[in-house]
């Protein structure tokens, strides 16, 4: 059962929680790095290895820092790991360092980061703070690599870089495009909605009490409304 | 209070934690990362200088370098990297040229060009290991000597410009820039501007006369030396002496052509001196095509030029006095350097000179000019037996 849960906690990052398509989060460098395969690998590694490094240190100290203070504190230690990723990817990854360009110093102000850590690694031990970071960003890596595989095979006529000669002359410009990404980022969101069938994103340890609001709301409020409008939608 | 204390106290510590892990990875990717971003800025010129390091782009403001030199960069070790430009077959033709300390070229590669065969794609790597001598001897390349002989000369700018960047002195003036010079400090009432005397009148131990513009005076050149005298004076020295009484004794008279038979058709005037030298001019067909083995010239303008000659045949003093030749080519016969060549030449020798590179056209139909000029002398002297 420990074992279950524990697999759980990883893979509910992939596909259930999947931070870019159910829980549209870290929306911006989604659409900004999945024009090519190789920058949306990049991407979605860097953010694990932040994810990764803040979770297990948050979770390190989360008896330690103090509620008042906990954002700051979340902040400087994801905005460190992020700057520590950034020197590294600059050091070792030249290339790749030029691609991501900003993107890379604004993971620091990406939602999932600072969302795992205010929902997860806050209240939870360190290995499943650990393992939670890994799912979020091996999720976070596979939305990325899909939208950037349909965007640069469909709309660049390549993979990684390498040029795929049958799909030259049938190029779809457009998806490279920002718009075009949004529309990709639209279909993949439908087509995890309908395989989780809409219900992933309501579960009760992802809703409520993860909400900052927590203590003054009415317990299950939140949940019931949005159960309710789920219902009205698909009736 | 207490809580506001704890909150601040662990704020800050995280903070310091973060500012000592940072810390750590700047120290360890830092020179890894100075690294890259010096490769990545001086990739261009490693191309040159595959073992150089630590570029740095010079002011070239303060030196007086080649006209060609656009750019510099200094490197660690002594080298130096050059950007040139010049005019090969075209304009624009831009070469990137490392020196090292030692003053061997490192590597050359061309930047930009607009030339017709692509020659200098790949010239620039014959000049790699060679010092100042060895780039003179490098060949330039049949079909493309426009090309590779600009190419040479920028690599030799380069070689000039890295020694006067290293603190050296090098005479980088045009034999023109040189002459005007040393007129200029024999006779500063000149005013920097001469004209080249004509001269008709065998005088000896001179090699050139020039006279101010302005009418200041004239510089006599005897050998390295440059002789002022001004004007209404005689010079100390004896040999410019003797050639100032026999140039101001000098007359001529107007020869009637008509007056002659199977004078050469090319034969535009002749004049003869009171000491019985010949001023002539002729005209000679440059460029342009061959037809029954005449020349006629593509645009109708043949070369014409002035000859003085003794009446034994043997030339005192030439000057090209037109010519519509290609610019960059056949224009050089309008040089000194071309048509001082045939001073003191005779019938038998005036062949023996150094042809125009890439004009060999020109050349022919100048010396075919000449060869008018021996022609009519000899049919003067002989009167009209011949």
């Amino acid at each position: 059962m420990k074992r279950n849960s524990n697999w759980s906690i990883l893979l509910k990052g992939l596909l259930k929680e999947n931070p870019v398509f159910v829980l549209i989060l870290g929306t911006c460098p989604t659409l900004a790095t999945t024009t090519t395969v190789d920058g949306a690998f990049g991407m979605g590694i860097a953010a694990l290895a932040v994810l990764v490094c803040s979770n297990i240190l948050i979770s390190l100290l989360r008896k330690v820092i103090p509620d008042s203070v906990r954002i700051p504190c979340y902040i400087v230690v994801i905005a460190g790991f992020v700057t520590i990723v950034q020197m590294i990817v600059q050091a070792f990854l030249p290339g790749l360092y030029v691609k991501l360009g900003v993107y890379l110093p604004l993971i620091t102000v990406n939602c999932i980061i600072l969302g795992r850590a205010e929902m997860f690694a806050g209240k939870n031990s360190v290995g499943k703070s650990a393992l939670d970071g890994l799912g979020m960003g091996l999720g976070f890596t596979v939305a990325l690599l899909a939208m950037s595989t349909i965007r640069e095979v469909f709309g660049a006529a390549s993979f990684a870089g390498i040029a795929i000669p049958f799909m030259e002359n049938y190029k779809i410009e457009f998806l490279v495009k920002a718009p075009g990404g949004m529309l990709v980022y639209g279909c993949l969101i439908a087509l995890v909605y309908v395989i989780t069938k809409g219900r992933a994103p309501l579960k009760k340890s992802f809703s409520c009490a993860g909400c900052p609001n927590a203590a003054n709301c009415q317990t299950g409020a939140c949940e019931a409304a949005a159960e309710a409008e789920i219902e009205k939608g698909d009736a | 209070m207490k809580k506001s204390i704890r909150s601040t106290v662990v704020l800050v510590s995280i903070c310091a934690v973060m500012a000592i892990l940072l810390g750590l990875t700047n120290y360890f990717t830092a020179p890894i990362i100075k690294k890259n971003q010096e490769a990545a800025a001086n990739e261009a010129l490693l191309q040159v200088m595959p073992n150089g390091e630590g570029f740095e782009k010079m002011d070239i403001s303060s030196f007086t370098l080649p006209k060609t030199v656009t750019e510099a960069y200094k490197e660690k070790n002594g080298g130096y990297v050059i950007t040139l430009t010049t005019a090969g077959y075209d304009t624009g033709l831009t070469i990137m040229c490392g020196v090292n300390a030692d003053g061997t070229v490192s590597g050359a590669v061309c930047l930009a060009s607009k030339e017709t065969l692509g020659k200098e794609k790949t010239y620039g790597e014959s000049f790699v290991g060679k010092n100042a001598a060895g780039v003179e001897a490098v060949d330039t390349v049949s079909g493309a000597t426009k090309t590779t002989t600009a190419y040479r000369n920028a690599i030799k700018d380069a070689l000039n410009a890295a020694i006067i960047l290293g603190g050296g002195s090098v005479d980088i003036r045009t034999p023109e820039e040189i002459l005007a010079d040393n007129l200029n400090t024999a006779l500063p009432a000149g005013e920097g501007k001469f004209t080249k005397l004509f001269i008709v009148e065998v005088i000896e131990g001179i090699d050139a006369v020039y006279t101010a513009d302005n009418g200041a005076g004239s510089v006599y050149v005897i050998g390295e030396e440059f002789i002022a005298v001004p004007t209404d004076t005689t010079s100390d020295n004896e040999t410019v002496a003797a050639a100032q009484i026999i140039l101001a004794a000098s007359t001529s008279t107007d020869i009637s052509l008509t007056d002659y038979e199977n004078l050469p058709e090319n034969l535009l005037s002749a004049k003869k001196t009171a000491t019985g030298n010949y001023i002539l001019e002729t005209k000679g067909a440059g460029f342009g095509i061959m037809n029954d083995e005449k020349y006629i010239h593509s645009s109708g303008e043949y070369i014409r030029v002035r000859v003085s000659m003794t009446p034994e045949g043997k030339i005192i003093d030439t000057l090209t006095v037109y010519q519509a030749e290609s610019e960059n080519y056949g224009g050089a016969c309008a040089k000194e350097s071309f048509y001082g060549q045939f001073d003191g030449k005779t019938e038998e020798t005036y062949q023996e000179i150094d042809a125009i590179s890439g004009a060999t056209l020109t050349t022919n139909g100048y010396l075919k000019a000449i060869e008018n000029a021996f022609a009519a002398v000899k049919i003067f002297e002989g009167g009209n037996e011949q």
